[in-house]
């Protein structure tokens, strides 16, 4: 009854006599919001003597096959979705996936110039310098594929400039910079990290705005680039406390990775004893201290000593800073960490003791021994031992002294050096030992 | 009275059944929040390897695999555990004195000798006898610690925890089977962490139906007999609903047992797993959560959306009981040790939201599911039920648990959790056992429950017993 009064009500409407495709719209709608609101109506009839409970019920049961309907649309659009992307990644796998294997394969070696890079990719001359991708789309997946190569194939590859020349023939760098400033976060995220993967010169103004982000993981990615790429030594990210809380593992290989590229680069490192005492947090203090043991940053080292001496409760830091003197030899901080030995904690303790392994110089032996005594911890112990057993001459003597008089449940600390199976797993070499997991099974 | 009594019943259990549903609602926001979250920080796997490869500062990682009478299986595990791709790894397999020729067939296999090693008890273990390696390079990674007989995985694992000298672990079945990238995906979540991560959990699927190759899965299939096929389902909503919702909020209750990474200090300084336990992995978990929170330190707690691990699940009824009798007097015996997490503040998410949360749906309701089973006999045979309302209402709970599934299947495709062989198929035989699902499987893992609270209960003993395995499908070359 209802329904066929709003029915005739429409179809008397003088609106509906003018026939055009708006209002042809406007009487589906209608008529589909008079239906609706009729079974509506209907249900609402139906179920009003019914409980509570039970109407809630049926709510509950409506808003589930809705929302399941409404998830079916989702799951296909997904799929056509889905399916045209692999159709184009497909056809683009075919037209160029051989070339690319190519141009990454050792026949590519020697420097090309951009007229055979555009002869193996079949493209005409008169093209160079034109748009050879026609969209965004297009260009997104060849990169996609690109970048694929890229990273699985990386070990066989051997000449970078022909590499970079296949992008600029693509139009690729003006792609990705046009990405990283116009796109949502993640794409520039994605983009900024593509750039810095295939070692691409990236414009000044597109940093600058970068670093001006809100979002901290695009500010990050931009500085860790400007890093690698400026050829300023007065980078001034780190004057403030610029961490603060919130660094991660993340960050310190990204700045290594930048670091490491600069110097590759042959451009001059930061001070990052510099760095690492202008900051306030412990974790960003120790990641610096780090990072200049890695770049051999020998020359800051005495930069260090202030924070050694006024930072005591930190012992994460001294922890690290005595590691970092061990490793690059700065014996002038041997006697104030033959000092500190005894009253640190065990974990610094140890990296003391290795540090002192480091420098050998004759002093720290009698420390060794100290630590060796002075402590109810037998993983001190055993460390301490392992100094010794490396210490040299001397100390190599010390602990055939300890090893006559050792009671007998120590022995087996004492067989456990002497073990070459054993001492195979402990030989890092410098790159893995750096790493601070691994560091404590470092033999010296 | 007995008619007041009778409607207070029956609205508590309409109630008890809205919250519940409103709990799950929350669930799946929160999963699909985590999933969008995720999809945006975690790249293609191809990207996250090139990135972790590449790097000297990739935390090294400890897997630990106990291992008692597996001498049928034993070299093909160690084996798919070795071609595991990750940069900086260690493979500890704990013998807990099988008395097979398991220890035997590795020690040949990978050319044993016993070394010294310099072993500190962290945590309580029975007596470790030897550490083996082996003389041979390529085998670098392998150590075998045998130990004398725990009984227990938790034993075992607390032995492989004292011999594992990297900053991360990960504890696992010896009869798991592990994605090649799988550490890579757990790892990735580590390194992006602002704050220090304690624990990763990993999804974890049925292996039963899935083809084998080399110790990889290579053709993922959902199982095609009916009790894994429940337990398919019930995997993919557990870990890609309940645990990645949980994990938004920081408060994962739970990092399986099957395959779990843990910080090493943390665990240690937690007392690592405790063997008595029934379920020794959520204990530790709720240890360590409460050590981070009384020591006054940051952590969290994360989940990997896309599959990492597969395991043989129980084929039949009889195993499949046996497995949720043991799981149910574990829930009990968590509930009894950590009461004093429950609705407390102090223990952040975990204690305001997640441990009251399984209390109240997850502990409670097999026991109201049975008395409401009962009580709805007891009106049958009295005639006074409703039946057009008692329809609704079950069409309600029917529908609601099938939207559940559906959205985990909407989950898996839009986060490529799996990938499997034929999509389509898998997706229908899912949605197969969905509307079977509140009919056969639903009844046997209440009765399980109740079995186990009374179990618990009686203090009845209960003996450990392995799944029976019937082995995973290799391909045919």
């Amino acid at each position: 009854m209802y329904l066929s009064t709003v029915l005739t009500d429409l179809t008397n409407d003088k609106h509906w006599q003018k026939v055009n495709s708006v209002s042809v719209l406007k009487y589906y709608f209608n008529l589909f919001m008079a239906y609706s609101t009729y079974y509506l109506q209907y249900a609402i009839n139906m179920f009003a003597d019914y409980p509570p409970e039970v109407k809630v019920a049926v709510l509950v049961t409506v808003l589930c096959a809705v929302l399941m309907l409404i998830m079916g649309i989702a799951l296909f659009s997904l799929s056509l979705k889905r399916k045209h992307w692999n159709r184009i990644h497909r056809r683009f796998e075919r037209k160029y996936g051989e070339k690319m294997d190519y141009m990454f394969s050792a026949d590519a070696q020697k420097k090309m110039s951009k007229y055979e890079i555009a002869d193996v990719f079949d493209i005409p001359h008169e093209r160079i310098g034109k748009e050879i991708l026609k969209n965004r789309r297009e260009k997104e997946v060849f990169v996609q594929i690109f970048y694929q190569k890229f990273i699985t194939e990386r070990a066989d590859y051997t000449n970078r400039e022909n590499i970079t020349e296949v992008l600029y023939l693509f139009g690729i760098p003006e792609f990705l910079e046009k990405e990283v400033s116009l796109r949502s976060t993640s794409k520039k995220a994605d983009a900024m990290s593509k750039i810095r993967t295939f070692k691409l010169p990236i414009s000044t103004w597109v940093i600058n705005k970068l670093l001006s982000s809100k979002y901290l993981s695009v500010q990050r990615l931009a500085m860790y680039s400007n890093i690698m790429l400026s050829s300023d030594t007065d980078l001034d990210y780190f004057e403030t406390d610029f961490f603060d809380k919130h660094s991660c593992i993340k960050d310190e290989m990204e700045l290594a990775y930048s670091l490491q590229r600069r110097r590759r680069a042959g451009l001059k490192l930061p001070n990052l004893a510099r760095w690492a005492n202008l900051q306030k947090n412990e974790h960003s203090q120790c990641m610096f201290v780090r990072l200049m043991r890695r770049f051999d940053e020998l020359e800051y080292c005495g930069q260090l000593t202030k924070l050694y001496t006024t930072q005591t409760r930190k012992k994460k830091l001294i922890e690290e800073i005595s590691r970092t003197w061990g490793y690059l030899h700065y014996t002038e901080g041997e006697d104030l960490l033959i000092d500190a030995l005894l009253t640190q904690p065990d974990d610094t303790k140890v990296a003391i003791m290795h540090a002192l392994t480091r420098f050998a110089t004759g002093k720290g032996i009698g420390a060794l021994l100290e630590g060796y005594r002075n402590t109810t911890n037998p993983h001190v112990r055993f460390e301490a031992l392992r100094c010794m057993y490396n210490y040299g001459k001397k100390g190599r003597a010390m602990f055939y002294e300890l090893e006559k008089n050792a009671k007998e449940q120590d022995k087996k600390f004492f067989d456990f050096f002497k073990n070459p199976i054993t001492l195979e797993r402990i030989r890092l070499d410098k790159e893995q030992a750096y790493h601070p997991s691994v560091e404590t099974i470092y033999n010296g | 009275m007995w008619i007041l009594i009778y409607y207070i019943f029956c609205y508590l259990i309409f109630f008890y059944t809205m919250m519940l549903m409103v709990s799950y609602m929350y669930l799946v926001i929160m999963s699909h929040r985590a999933q969008k979250h995720l999809s945006v920080n975690i790249p293609d796997d191809e990207t996250i390897k090139y990135f972790l490869q590449g790097s000297p500062l990739t935390p090294a990682v400890s897997i630990i695999a106990p291992a008692f009478n597996e001498e049928v299986t034993i070299l093909d595990n160690v084996n798919s555990l070795m071609n595991i791709d990750y940069p900086n790894f260690e493979i500890i397999i704990v013998n807990d004195a099988s008395t097979d020729r398991t220890l035997e067939l590795l020690i040949n296999e990978y050319s044993l000798v016993e070394v010294p090693y310099d072993i500190a008890m962290k945590v309580q273990s029975k007596p470790i006898k030897r550490v083996l390696k082996s003389t041979e390079e390529k085998y670098s990674k392998l150590v075998v610690v045998d130990k004398e007989h725990g009984g227990k995985k938790a034993d075992g694992s607390n032995a492989g925890i004292n011999v594992c000298s990297n900053k991360y672990f990960v504890c696992t079945d010896v009869d798991c089977i592990i994605e090649p990238m799988a550490l890579y995906r757990m790892m990735w979540l580590v390194v992006n962490s602002h704050r220090p991560m304690i624990g990763v959990s990993a999804t974890m699927l049925m292996s039963n139906g899935c083809i084998v190759e080399d110790g990889r899965v290579v053709e993922a299939a959902v199982p095609n007999t009916l009790i894994p096929m429940f337990q398919q389902l019930e995997y993919l909503r557990s870990f890609l609903i309940s645990k990645l919702g949980w994990s938004c909020i920081n408060a994962l209750p739970n990092i399986s047992g099957g395959f779990g990474l843990f910080d090493t200090d943390v665990a240690v300084k937690s007392g690592g797993y405790d063997p008595t336990s029934m379920a020794e992995d959520v204990d530790m978990l709720l240890r360590m959560v409460t050590y981070m929170k009384n020591t006054g330190q940051d952590f969290r707690l994360a989940q990997v959306p896309k599959v990492c691990c597969w395991t043989e699940g129980p084929g039949s009824v009889k195993t499949l009981c046996r497995q949720r009798i043991r799981w149910a007097r574990g829930l009990f015996e968590i509930i009894s040790n950590h009461r004093k997490l429950f609705f407390n503040p102090r223990y952040g998410p975990i204690g305001s939201f997640v441990l009251p949360y399984i209390f109240i749906f997850e502990f409670i309701a097999p026991v109201l599911e049975l008395t409401g089973f009962l009580f709805m006999i007891w009106l049958i045979l009295t005639g006074g039920v409703n039946w057009d309302s008692a329809i609704i209402l079950f069409g309600m709970i029917y529908i609601f648990s099938v939207f559940m599934a559906s959205f985990v299947i909407f989950f898996d495709y839009s986060a490529k959790a799996v990938e499997w062989k034929n999509t389509k198929l898998s997706y229908l035989k899912l949605l197969m056992v969905t509307l079977l699902e509140p009919f056969f499987y639903h009844p046997i893992i209440t009765y399980c429950s109740n079995v186990g609270y009374w179990q618990f209960i009686s203090n009845q003993t209960s003996v450990w017993k392995p799944i029976q395995r019937q082995g995973v499908k290799k391909k045919k070359s």
